[in-house]
């Protein structure tokens, strides 16, 4: 809960709830994390998932700062439960996103399917090995539907070239 | 008396001839049996012809679906190809590139070579797309000569081959008609034949013939027997057949009359010397466009166009005359 509405909402909280009590609530965090530097896209509930996104995106900005700097390592260390995952994340992640800026991390909400169970939600770290969730618009730029109208469109530029030259006579 | 003669004493060449006699007036319907006639026989002594059945290995080297398919030579075509493969191949295929050349779905295979197929969306169609628009050209055709009532004797001249950007195909048509402009009623009844056409799904087949035989088939058009010296390539011409019509043309068409979803007659007007030009556009299937859209572009292609005829294939010299309306 970033927006500035809804922290009108909420009053100025800023985070959820999850597993009752702060400890237990960084704990939940710390797997979602772990899981998501592990497998590079996960499955699980919409509040983890949007609660995790921060720490993961944060994370990645920490370890942009490369495996020697302490206070990186410190953080590294707290947040990834398996410590077999603290290279991968300094050598293959953060790499990955140096000329990114932020906004490392994708979150998709899954259908609901039924009534009575929780909304789902995937967390995904872009740039990932997996086949786009979304299907990628193809573009046929040399369909006929679409020299047609393209034709349509260079007759129009005439049209307002022959026009603009008009305007300044009349 | 000379009337008597000629039915006491049918031509030996042809029955069909028989009904030309100076009695009976030359009619669209008449020509058309008597070209088809003439083109079956064509066909069936081509067929005759194959001897052996020879086969010949053809390679799919599409994206999908790889395989070897041992085929008949000189009888099996790119669509029999298809049908092995599976049914989109058949009803969305357009043209099939052989050894990396465009080749007509119903030509029959001549030798080992490697096939496959281009549709309409994939991401280099411009063979398709040449394809298909003298393919409509030649439907056009197809609906001017029947379109008529029995009293108009319609002589197809020359179909202009035109870039798809300039947004129309074109049929110049001999009608023997004086200063007509077609009412909005004909043009769409026009536009419906074409559709009912498609709706048909009539294949394109092709044939290639002497040129004497062209001749002799196109007698009653002397524009046809002009375009038949012109076309003439290594000593032979190309017909095409779709349904009852037969046209003489170089290029590879599309597979199948269906593979057209919209087809409007845009315009008809009268050229400098008596011939009649017909304008229309055209959208192959699986495109959609907003009606919106649409008008625009039939609106655009009903810009009369005038130029002159004076050679087959691409005319280069044509020049735009923009109606004071548009």
């Amino acid at each position: 809960m970033r927006l500035s509405l809804m922290l009108l909402i909420t009053h100025g909280k800023r985070q959820r709830k999850l597993g009752g009590g702060k400890p237990q609530r960084l704990n939940i965090l710390r797997r979602v994390v772990t899981g998501l530097v592990r497998h590079e896209r996960i499955e699980s509930t919409y509040a983890q998932c949007d609660e995790a996104k921060f720490y993961a995106e944060r994370l990645i900005d920490y370890a942009k700062l490369g495996n020697t700097n302490a206070g990186a390592m410190r953080i590294a260390d707290y947040w990834i439960t398996e410590k077999d995952l603290i290279p991968k994340l300094f050598e293959t992640l953060a790499p990955r996103f140096a000329e990114h800026d932020g906004r490392y991390c994708r979150l998709y909400r899954l259908p609901v399917t039924t009534q009575n169970t929780r909304d789902m939600a995937v967390l995904e770290y872009k740039g990932n090995p997996y086949p786009s969730l979304r299907p990628i618009p193809k573009n046929h730029p040399n369909s006929i539907a679409n020299i047609l109208v393209e034709g349509l469109r260079q007759d129009y530029e005439k049209k307002m070239e022959i026009d603009m030259k008009d305007q300044p006579a009349a | 008396m000379s009337r008597l003669k000629s039915l006491i004493v049918p031509s030996v060449r042809c029955i069909v001839h028989r009904r030309y006699c100076s009695t009976e007036r030359v009619t669209n319907a008449l020509v058309t049996e008597y070209r088809n006639d003439i083109f079956e026989e064509e066909k069936r002594r081509q067929q005759g012809m194959v001897r052996r059945l020879e086969k010949i290995e053809v390679v799919h080297v599409g994206p999908n679906d790889p395989g070897t398919f041992i085929m008949n030579k000189n009888l099996s075509t790119p669509y029999h190809c298809a049908m092995h493969i599976s049914e989109t191949y058949t009803k969305y295929s357009v043209l099939a590139m052989v050894n990396g050349e465009p080749w007509d779905m119903w030509r029959p295979l001549t030798e080992d070579c490697e096939l496959s197929f281009v549709r309409f969306r994939d991401k280099h169609p411009e063979e398709a797309n040449k394809s298909y628009w003298r393919s409509c050209a030649l439907i056009l055709g197809a609906v001017m000569e029947t379109a008529f009532k029995d009293t108009i004797y319609v002589q197809l001249a020359r179909a202009l081959e035109l870039p798809i950007i300039k947004g129309m195909f074109v049929y110049d048509v001999d009608l023997g008609l004086k200063d007509w402009t077609p009412a909005k009623d004909n043009l769409r009844s026009l536009s419906l034949s074409a559709i009912t056409m498609k709706s048909k799904d009539l294949p394109f087949e092709r044939l290639e013939v002497d040129p004497s035989l062209a001749i002799r088939l196109f007698q009653h058009s002397q524009y046809k027997q002009r375009e038949v010296e012109e076309r003439v390539r290594g000593g032979r011409v190309t017909l095409y057949r779709m349904g009852k019509f037969i046209d003489i043309h170089d290029g590879p068409m599309m597979s199948k009359s269906s593979l057209v979803s919209m087809f409007t007659v845009a315009g008809i007007h009268e050229l400098p010397g008596g011939l009649y030009r017909v304008q229309a556009i055209s959208l192959p299937h699986d495109f959609y466009l907003h009606s919106s859209v649409w008008n625009k572009l039939v609106k655009r292609a009903s810009v009369p166009l005038v130029g002159d005829l004076s050679t087959a294939g691409v005319d280069e010299s044509w020049r735009e005359t923009k109606s004071s309306a548009a």
